[in-house]
């Protein structure tokens, strides 16, 4: 890659490995500073430039293939943004249903990250299949296939489901369908505990920072998905989804193919942690007991821990909400059934639509708050942003990594190296979804 | 046997579909098959060298000078090259998105980003399963037909079939553009099903007729404009292909 930076470098990751997408993160003095270029080297898609010109109904469909990960949060904030914007409102019921793909979509990514990116690293083997804990990856492995499973049936695919469409659902989701596979979920909390213990007492390195914290916050909930949420900061302070927007400024970087999202000119933390320090009072029982047996820091590999946490939330999350589905049929949006202010959606479609507006959507997707902004104009989209939460963490995965150097110096580059890698992955960056914000 | 699953500019859905689809045969594959590269599942055996293997499966397309590079290495190291996935077998949407981009622009300069492409058009691809993202039941289907040395093959029929097959009410008889009829099946006509159209992921069917396509479009009274535009979407390079044959 060419344009390389000024200054000697002291730690070179190379590529990073066990994590979803292609990055590198350089150490290296400048000017008398340690500073720190997480790039990424993941190839731009050009896909939100894509969707500029197309037709409204695109724009879940077209999301989607952001990310092989969190897909699902991708086409539901598309969904949201675009009805949004020409101000079709939903019902209860498929705001109901996408919470539960959304919770089903969270557990299956964080426990493939935990499971197959975290765990090998440290406990230095080479593979997941090595593990010594057999029960462990059978249990993990049982998890993923069923949350995979759950997508599946609500989704109508495994990846990039077809049913989130704007307006609400493609097919008739009949409530009753869907308890079956959740109640089935019962059966796996013993697994989902197992894995949450495991992770808990897992021994990670210390590695604290002060440094703002960003999560949603849902009244009374635990945020993931939200008909409207404010975004909250360890500061205390309250901030609209709007004002959260206006606070993301766009950085380019020469060394990497993404922007950075900077949050008021600086640094913000999004994910897993900053969710449980902010939000853990509304954690569901289990996983609240699970939470107080952390101390939770400013520390990001802790991240690691708080989606183990997590894991056991969206499992309770999904069985409660098992227990209001039985009640809940959403037929498929119907021409004047989400009849809004310009346009009609009729599964998905949305015929001769002159609307015209701008709308926007955050949910905590899960490596923390995702925002898909669009604007529309007469019918067709006009342009379309996605900041994702690994181009706002970039930040704080440089300071940390900066911070770490200078204090560790004397460990030699070899096991800096490795410290920084396993450091990184907690973040659980997704390459592939940063480079949406691309730089063309 | 030796196996190696690669993934250059994409979403990385393709190999992620396999891990979860899987489920425990993960596993019965990492016992059947020296696995030496799959970053999602192991760390790489000779670090960032790219390994010899006798099937590799690569993920992607090519927009990065380290994606050419890399597709280059694997092209010589790897005795069949099966292109995973659309983009790696079309180019996918980042095909036609990246056509009217400025790439002399200094920073896309800079980064050493072009145009996307497929794996065909860099190197000799030996196989190639599409989907967007693949099946992993095909997958297994196509491994199991390499080792033991048959022709892997690919889906002979269109999306219409699966979607007949299933029942399911026309979606070009209620006058909404649907690709079914061109697109390659194998999918269980997943879009359709749930009432959305068949925006044709999996590149064209073997019998995609291009004009018996626009002429149905016109006996049904559906402008071709929206049609010829979803076609470019997914369909990429091959769409480029099919509609000049077409024409």
């Amino acid at each position: 890659m060419g344009g390389s930076g000024k200054g000697d470098v002291i730690v070179d990751t190379n590529e990073l490995r066990f994590i979803e997408g292609h990055a590198r993160l350089q150490v290296r003095m400048a000017g008398g500073d340690t500073v720190a270029e997480f790039q990424n080297l993941e190839g731009p898609r050009f896909l939100t430039k894509y969707l500029v010109g197309k037709p409204i109904e695109m724009a879940p469909m077209v999301a989607s293939r952001i990310c092989g990960l969190c897909y699902t949060a991708h086409s539901i904030n598309a969904a949201e943004a675009i009805e949004r914007a020409l101000g079709i409102e939903v019902s209860k019921e498929v705001r109901e249903l996408r919470n539960v793909l959304y919770l089903a979509n969270n557990l299956r990514s964080h426990v493939m990250h935990l499971l197959y990116l975290t765990l090998p690293s440290i406990k230095g083997v080479i593979s997941v299949l090595r593990l010594r804990d057999k029960d462990l990856y059978e249990a993990g492995t049982r998890l993923l296939t069923k949350s995979t499973e759950l997508i599946e049936v609500w989704g109508g695919r495994s990846v990039h489901v077809p049913n989130v469409v704007v307006g609400g659902f493609g097919a008739v989701m009949n409530g009753r369908q869907l308890v079956s596979s959740v109640h089935e979920l019962e059966g796996l909390m013993n697994d989902a505990r197992k894995f949450a213990d495991y992770a808990i007492e897992l021994d990670l390195p210390e590695l604290e920072r002060y440094r703002p914290l960003g999560s949603l916050r849902n009244p009374g909930h635990y945020p993931t998905y939200a008909e409207d949420a404010s975004m909250v900061l360890n500061d205390g302070s309250l901030l609209t989804s709007d004002e959260y927007y206006d606070s993301i400024t766009e950085v380019t970087k020469y060394y990497s193919t993404s922007k950075h999202a900077y949050f008021r000119n600086s640094e913000l933390t999004v994910g897993a942690l900053s969710r449980v320090i902010l939000n853990r009072r509304h954690l569901k029982p289990e996983a609240k007991s699970f939470a107080e047996r952390v101390e939770w820091r400013m520390n990001p590999f802790l991240i690691i821990k708080a989606q183990a946490v997590e894991v056991v939330h969206y499992m309770e999350e999904l069985i409660a909400a098992g227990q209001r589905l039985g009640d809940i049929m959403v037929e498929p949006s119907k021409e004047g059934a989400a009849s809004g202010v310009n346009c009609s959606a009729s599964q998905g479609e949305i015929p001769d639509c002159q609307g015209t507006g701008r709308g926007f959507f955050v949910a905590e997707a899960p490596r923390g708050a995702l925002c898909h902004a669009c604007e529309v104009e007469n019918g067709k989209i006009k342009s379309y942003k996605v900041y994702t939460p690994t181009a706002v963490n970039s930040k704080s995965i440089e300071l940390d990594a900066a911070e770490f150097v200078k204090k560790f110096r004397p460990l030699g580059v070899e096991k800096m190296r490795y410290i920084l890698e396993d450091m990184t992955r907690a973040y659980d960056p997704c390459l592939s979804c940063a480079v949406s914000l691309d730089i063309y | 046997m030796r196996l190696a699953f690669y993934a250059l500019t994409s979403c990385e859905g393709c190999l992620t579909t396999l891990i979860t689809n899987l489920g425990p045969n993960v596993e019965v594959l990492w016992k059947m098959f020296d696995i030496d590269y799959f970053k999602l599942v192991r760390e790489p055996v000779g670090g960032t060298r790219i390994p010899k293997a006798d099937i590799a499966f690569v993920e992607g397309a090519v927009v990065t000078d380290r994606d050419r590079r890399t597709l280059t290495e694997i092209r010589k190291n790897s005795s069949f090259v099966v292109a995973l996935g659309t983009c790696a077998s079309s180019g996918n949407i980042a095909y036609t998105a990246s056509r009217d981009v400025d790439f002399e622009a200094k920073h896309l300069r800079d980064l050493e980003i072009s145009p996307a492409e497929p794996l065909s058009s860099l190197v000799a691809v030996d196989f190639e399963l599409s989907g967007c993202p693949v099946s992993a039941e095909e997958f297994t289907e196509a491994l199991l037909r390499l080792i033991n040395s048959i022709e892997p093959i690919q889906p002979d029929f269109s999306v219409c079939y699966e979607c007949k097959s299933k029942g399911n009410p026309c979606l070009l008889d209620a006058k909404k553009v649907c690709l079914g009829p061109l697109a390659m099946g194998g999918c269980g006509a997943a879009c359709p099903t749930v009432g959305s159209a068949c925006y044709s992921c999996r590149g064209p069917a073997m019998e995609a007729d291009l004009k018996a396509y626009l002429l149905t479009l016109e006996k049904k009274g559906i402008g071709k404009e929206k049609a010829l535009m979803m076609l470019r979407m997914f369909t990429g390079k091959k769409a480029k292909e099919l509609l000049k044959d077409g024409r």
